[in-house]
């Protein structure tokens, strides 16, 4: 069956490396096939894959996703596995074997007990494990929701409490911490709770609307229909209604459930993944995938449906594949198969958020963006930097692109309206950094904002952060909006904050330094945040120290540092003006205009500008000679003094002696005495020189030079004031070699006058 | 309407421009009379004049080939020469008189001088150009006769030319003045100069944004600045606008109204000129037949609905109907600009457009103005509303205690105490200033031989008979001139006045010491 199908869908679903798409799989994939497995079993709370064989677990971390990771193993009893979860410390393992039986193992002491139901009528549907402080794990049963903990000694389960209704089906994500129950003839009213470690929360019941087919007045919503995802830290939950081919989205508040609008979908089956908030929405009959980013109100994908992409996968049927053979020792080596490489083929399962499990050919994909495809797709500039500034699994990547963007634009010589809309939201994101914390050189470009903590690594300081945010968070809608708009009800999506859930913190603590996806989201609940470490460091220990190496791999390189796509206006110098000055040869108004409007953003953002744009403006106005405009953008204080901008000024000046004084002026102005008084005395202003000198009591400049200036100037007199200058107010002057020197020449000077 | 006041003003005020290259030969020297005023003295009066003026300027050539004559001072007249083009020479005689307000500081009279050349030469070109385009000299006298007989009728005051004397010591014509701005509104105003400027596509654009009568953006050069600046100030600001009374900045305003009050003045001073002085057209040679736009005839500017400032001046060249766009001449790079004038509220832009740059001309202005509309209409707004909300009013530039003058010669800024305060000032003060403005105006032009990049610093304290502080202060470019009445009698006094002053509103620049 497999095999015919490979042939048809070969040449759509995986059309070689060339072909088009925004997304892609990279080769090579995890792969979890185990001889006498039983199954592939997700366990989304510790971001494992778990496959159990008939007397052991095997175990393969998915987080960071590292497809050559050997799995752990743990002996179990033999017995049916309906569904496998660890505990979130990982210590306990959890394995489902009836419908009325869940079975605990201790794996530090290997002892185990069972947990079974009641009564025989109400069947276990599933269960979790939860940080709630409450309890640890909670039972999902037809009956309702039975809510354990563990005790201490972990041998048995105490009950801490039930809450009843009839479940036809639950769906529930780790990541959201929400589970979602249905009920009713068509299951689609849902009753939901979200069980963080801020609390329990009870969702208002909803129902879900659903279109009526004519032979079906009556149709039941399916499990599989129904998708929790987290976005930007937002939770939704989407519902595919395959007769009206509509994809319904609907958002959790903490008092409200409230529809957001639909998408149109074009298959019937369809699957949701979230890659770096960025929804993808797989229409997995068409065999595409439909990018949107929930951010504002616009429901528009990003762009238009392309395949997804396998990617650097060796040729089907070449030799057998090196890398392959020789780390992954537990698997057959194998090369991809014309089977395994299908895409959207049938044994997919697409894993939250953005895993896809090949149970039949036992490969794990991990599902990845390419930024560049994207912003290469839209001619839409703005609405392309606000996508990319949003990113922040890739924001090296992301930031490289903005700032080729932003460069292209300038040496393209669009419309200056665009390109100041375009440095707006660079201006506009970096400042929301900033305001986070998110920016790591933050110490760099000082800014006076809340959070005066610089973000160095993940854990200690993400709980610092979000009580900064705390401060912050109350006042400003941008605070949300990384550059972008988004005109939801502010006050209601921060009351509910503390439901949505901290969950990306344990997603990649080591990749993403967390802090930056809360930040989106505008949390304030700081338990949760410390609780995102706290298991972050667990789930580092369960893992072992076979991870350490590939973890610090990950830190060293430099994506790790950079945390956020911000570009900080050093960058915007060093990567934009600096090196488009360099190509964008004669005029250089354009330039100096994209140079205004980005001090104009910068200003309006209160963000500091360091003095080397400035500093690059002059250079810019001076080369075309334009002194009157770099006079009043200088006297306006547009370009900020400072010693450098003087220096400049000076330097500029050589050919307007106006701009020089302007140079002269500012260096009074900021106090540069030495400066000052030296370019006086150069200029041949040695009298002022000296007044000056005197006043400031600078004393710094050699005599030397005022002596051999006022010689020059041939005014005897004068020289006679000067050396009477030095000879009253240095103390020791007269017996220097200066004083000796001058004394003769002005006696010199003063023969060559009488005679 | 008598003749007797005609007479007056005669005997107070002789105006010649005259061009040592013509008229060179027994029987032909009314030939090199471009422009007399007043035009109706007979000819033997007015070769006589030119006579005088001429042999003088020969006279002194032979020592000074380079600058030759600059000023005659005679025991009743004062004679002050300019020559603004080779061989061009513009000669101006007043009478003095102690009793009136006949009390000139050269200077001030020679940057008349300067000004209504700069401005023709900004509209018409240069005189020798013109006069090359036809040597009979017709053409010239028309163009001089008519502009610059709109250009005195900005200084008349009820029916009598008020020339600028010692009353404006405390003012520099020929400058610019400025408004002050926050950074902020600054950003914006270059902002807004940008989307403005690239409004006509590619081509290089001048833009001045003015606030009321105050400067706030320019591109253009400094001379070309100043020009464009004095004409939009005389005829395109707001005020000019509404008032149909001219109005040399807001600094001359208060001496408008300290001499005569505004109702006596004729809606058009043009008019009243020509009445006074019934231009003799065949005497001074000039020739109506030649069509002759005349820029600085009043009441000519209105806003358009759009807020464009429209006119129909120079329908006069051209012949249409449909307004034409005037055009004006730059000194710094020699082009003929199309000048786009629009208002909004207090605020004036202009912009400027190569004629070269712009095929069908009207059409082409059209498409611009178009584009100012589109794009800038909302940084326009923007800007105008920052730049009302910043605005200190009238007396925004006033220091209490002080009046004063502040010139920084490298930019050609100047900023003074509001004319109604210098109003309080008694005529001894201002006339010991204008005499120790005379002086400093010596020193300068002294420095200016020695060399050019050697700029002396001066100071000069004054008490005067009313027991008044006068001080200059030049220092690096930078003059300040200062008037404290009802003062200490102490010199250290009137020093440590000056440096709070220097301290607080010129960032330190005049005190050195």
């Amino acid at each position: 069956m497999f095999r015919k199908a490979s042939s048809s869908q070969f040449s759509t679903g995986f059309s070689g490396s060339g072909a088009l798409s925004h997304v892609y799989i990279q080769y090579p994939p995890l792969r979890c096939s185990i001889p006498g497995a039983r199954g592939l079993f997700y366990d989304d709370g510790n971001k494992l894959l778990v496959s159990p064989t008939s007397d052991q677990v095997f175990t393969w971390k998915t987080s960071p996703f590292a497809p050559l990771v050997a799995p752990t193993s743990f002996p179990v009893n033999e017995g049916p596995i309906i569904s496998i979860r660890y505990s979130l410390d990982a210590k306990v393992l959890a394995i489902q074997r009836s419908n009325h039986e869940i079975q605990f193992w201790n794996r530090e002491t290997g002892t185990t007990f069972s947990q079974m139901c009641k009564s025989e009528s109400e069947s276990i549907l599933g269960f979790f494990w939860t940080d709630c402080p409450t309890c640890d794990v909670v039972f999902v049963k037809t009956s309702g929701l039975d809510l354990f903990s563990l005790d201490s000694e972990w041998k048995s389960l105490h009950l801490v409490e039930t809450k009843r209704f009839n479940v036809g089906w639950y769906v529930y994500t780790h990541e959201s911490r929400v589970v979602l129950l249905a009920s009713g003839m068509q299951c689609k009213s849902f009753i939901g709770y979200q069980l963080s470690s801020a609390g329990i929360i009870r969702l208002p019941r909803f129902e879900m609307a659903m279109a009526k087919s004519e032979a079906n007045s009556k149709p039941v919503l399916a499990a599989a229909d129904v998708h929790i995802v987290t976005v930007y830290g937002r939770i939704y939950c989407l519902q595919v209604d395959g007769v009206a081919m509509l994809l319904h989205s609907y958002r959790f508040y903490r008092d409200a459930v409230v529809q957001q609008g639909s998408l149109p979908i074009y298959s019937s089956k369809i699957a949701v993944s979230v890659v770096d908030n960025v929804l993808l929405v797989h229409q997995v009959d068409a065999k595409v995938v439909i990018l949107y980013d929930i951010f504002s109100d616009s429901r528009a994908p990003i762009s238009a449906p392309l395949p997804l992409l396998l990617r650097g996968c060796p040729r089907v049927a070449t030799s057998s594949s090196q890398s392959i053979s020789r780390d992954a020792e537990t698997l057959e080596a194998k090369d991809l198969s014309d089977t395994e490489a299908i895409v959207y083929g049938d044994g997919w399962t697409f894993l939250v958020p953005d895993l896809v499990c090949d149970a039949a050919n036992g490969l794990l994909w991990k599902i990845h963006l390419d930024l560049e495809a994207i912003s290469a797709s839209s001619s839409e500039v703005p609405s392309v930097l606000e996508f990319l500034q949003r990113r922040r699994l890739e924001a090296y990547k992301a930031k490289q692109l903005c700032l080729t963007i932003v460069s292209t634009i300038i040496l393209e010589r669009r419309p200056v309206s665009m390109v100041a809309r375009a440095i707006d939201i660079l201006v506009t994101s970096y400042s929301n950094s900033i305001k986070v914390g998110s920016y790591l050189k933050g110490t760099k470009a000082e800014k006076s904002s809340p959070s005066g903590v610089p973000q160095t690594n993940s854990s200690g300081t993400v709980a610092d952060d979000s009580t900064s945010r705390v401060d912050a968070s109350g006042k400003s809608v941008k605070h949300e909006s990384a550059g972008g708009v988004h005109n939801e009800s502010m006050n209601r999506s921060l009351t509910f904050s503390a439901l949505d859930s901290e969950d990306n913190a344990s997603i990649e603590p080591q990749k993403t330094s967390s802090g930056d996806l809360h930040s989106l989201g505008g949390k304030m609940g700081v338990e949760t945040h410390s609780a995102g470490v706290h298991q972050s460091t667990l789930q580092s220990q369960l893992l072992g120290p076979g991870d350490n190496p590939l973890n610090a791999n990950v830190t060293d390189h430099q994506e790790s540092q950079v945390t956020s796509a911000a570009i900080s206006p050093d960058e915007m110098y060093s990567f934009v003006f600096a090196p488009v000055d360099e190509e964008m040869a004669g005029d250089s108004s354009y330039l100096v205009a994209v140079i205004i409007e980005f001090l104009r953003s910068a200003n309006l953002e209160k963000i500091k500008v360091h003095s080397n744009i400035y500093v690059l403006t002059i250079q810019l106005l001076a080369r075309n000679e334009r002194y009157a405009e770099l006079g009043l953008l200088i006297i306006n204080k547009m370009l900020e003094p400072s010693r450098e901008v003087a220096m400049q000024l000076l330097e500029s000046g050589r050919q307007n002696i106006q701009t020089r004084k302007l140079g002269l002026d500012m260096l009074r102005q900021l106090s540069l005495h030495h400066d000052y008084v030296l370019l006086l005395v150069q200029d041949g202003y040695y009298l002022e020189a000296l007044r000056y000198a005197r006043k400031n009591k600078v004393n710094t400049v050699r005599p030397s030079l005022f002596l051999e200036a006022a010689y020059t100037s041939n005014d005897s007199q004068h020289l006679a004031a000067v050396l009477r200058f030095f000879s009253d107010f240095i103390p020791g002057f007269k017996s220097t070699p200066d004083h000796n020197t001058y004394c003769r020449v002005l006696a010199e000077m003063n023969s060559s006058v009488t005679a | 309407m008598g003749l007797s006041s005609v007479a007056t003003v005669n005997e107070m005020i002789k105006f010649s421009i005259f061009d040592l290259r013509r008229g060179q030969h027994e029987g032909q020297e009314l030939d090199k009379i471009l422009f007399f005023f007043p035009a109706d003295l007979p000819f033997a009066t007015q070769l006589s004049v030119i006579g005088l003026s001429e042999g003088l300027i020969t006279f002194t050539r032979i020592f000074s080939p380079e600058a030759a004559c600059e000023v005659i001072e005679a025991e009743g007249h004062s004679h002050v020469f300019y020559e603004p083009e080779p061989d061009i020479w513009m000669v101006m005689i007043v009478e003095k008189s102690k009793e009136s307000e006949a009390i000139w500081r050269v200077d001030a009279l020679r940057r008349v001088l300067k000004e209504v050349h700069s401005l023709f030469v900004m509209f018409h070109g240069a005189i020798r150009a013109l006069l090359d385009k036809e040597p009979g000299g017709g053409l010239i006298r028309s163009h001089l006769y008519s502009f610059i007989m709109d250009y005195l009728g900005d200084f008349l005051i009820g029916k009598k030319l008020q020339l600028p004397n010692f009353r404006d010591s405390l003012k520099e014509r020929g400058t610019v003045q400025m408004l002050t701005v926050g950074r902020e509104a600054a950003i914006e105003v270059q902002s807004l100069v940008r989307v403005l400027e690239s409004c006509a596509g590619n081509t290089p654009c001048y833009s001045l944004i003015l606030f009321q009568d105050l400067l706030v953006s320019t591109t253009l050069s400094p001379e070309d600045t100043i020009n464009v600046f004095t004409y939009a100030v005389l005829r395109l600001t707001p005020r000019a606008l509404s008032s149909g009374v001219s109005s040399w900045s807001y600094l001359r305003k208060g001496s408008v109204s300290s001499h005569a009050a505004p109702g006596s003045i004729s809606a058009n001073p043009g008019a009243v000129l020509e009445q006074f002085y019934h231009s003799p057209d065949t005497s001074s040679g000039g020739d109506r037949n030649y069509r002759v736009a005349r820029p600085l005839q009043h009441d000519k500017w209105t806003k358009g609905n759009d807020g464009f400032l429209v006119t129909d001046i120079w329908n006069a060249e051209a012949g249409s109907v449909v307004p034409t766009t005037p055009t004006i001449w730059l000194q710094q790079t020699e082009e003929r600009m199309c000048l786009c004038a629009f208002q909004h509220r207090n605020l004036t832009l202009i912009l400027l457009i190569p004629t070269t740059s712009i095929l069908n001309r009207e059409q082409g202005i059209s498409i611009v103005k178009q584009q100012v509309l589109e794009n800038a209409s909302l940084k326009i707004f923007k800007v105008e509303e920052k730049l009302s909300k910043g605005w200190g009013g009238e007396n925004a530039y006033h220091v209490s205690g002080y009046r004063y003058l502040l010139v920084d010669g490298d930019r050609n800024v100047t900023r003074a105490s509001p004319p109604a305060k210098v109003t309080t000032l008694t005529k001894e003060s201002l006339v010991a200033l204008s005499k120790l403005r005379e002086e400093v105006d010596l020193e300068k032009s002294q420095a200016k031989w020695v060399g050019p990049n050697c700029e002396k610093d001066l100071e000069i304290c004054i008490r005067a008979k009313n027991n008044a502080w006068v001080i200059a202060r030049v220092t690096r470019g930078k003059e300040l001139y200062m008037v404290l009445e009802k003062a200490n009698e102490t010199l250290l006094y009137a020093s440590d006045a000056i440096e709070k002053f220097s301290d607080r509103y010129c960032n330190g620049a005049f005190s050195l010491d």
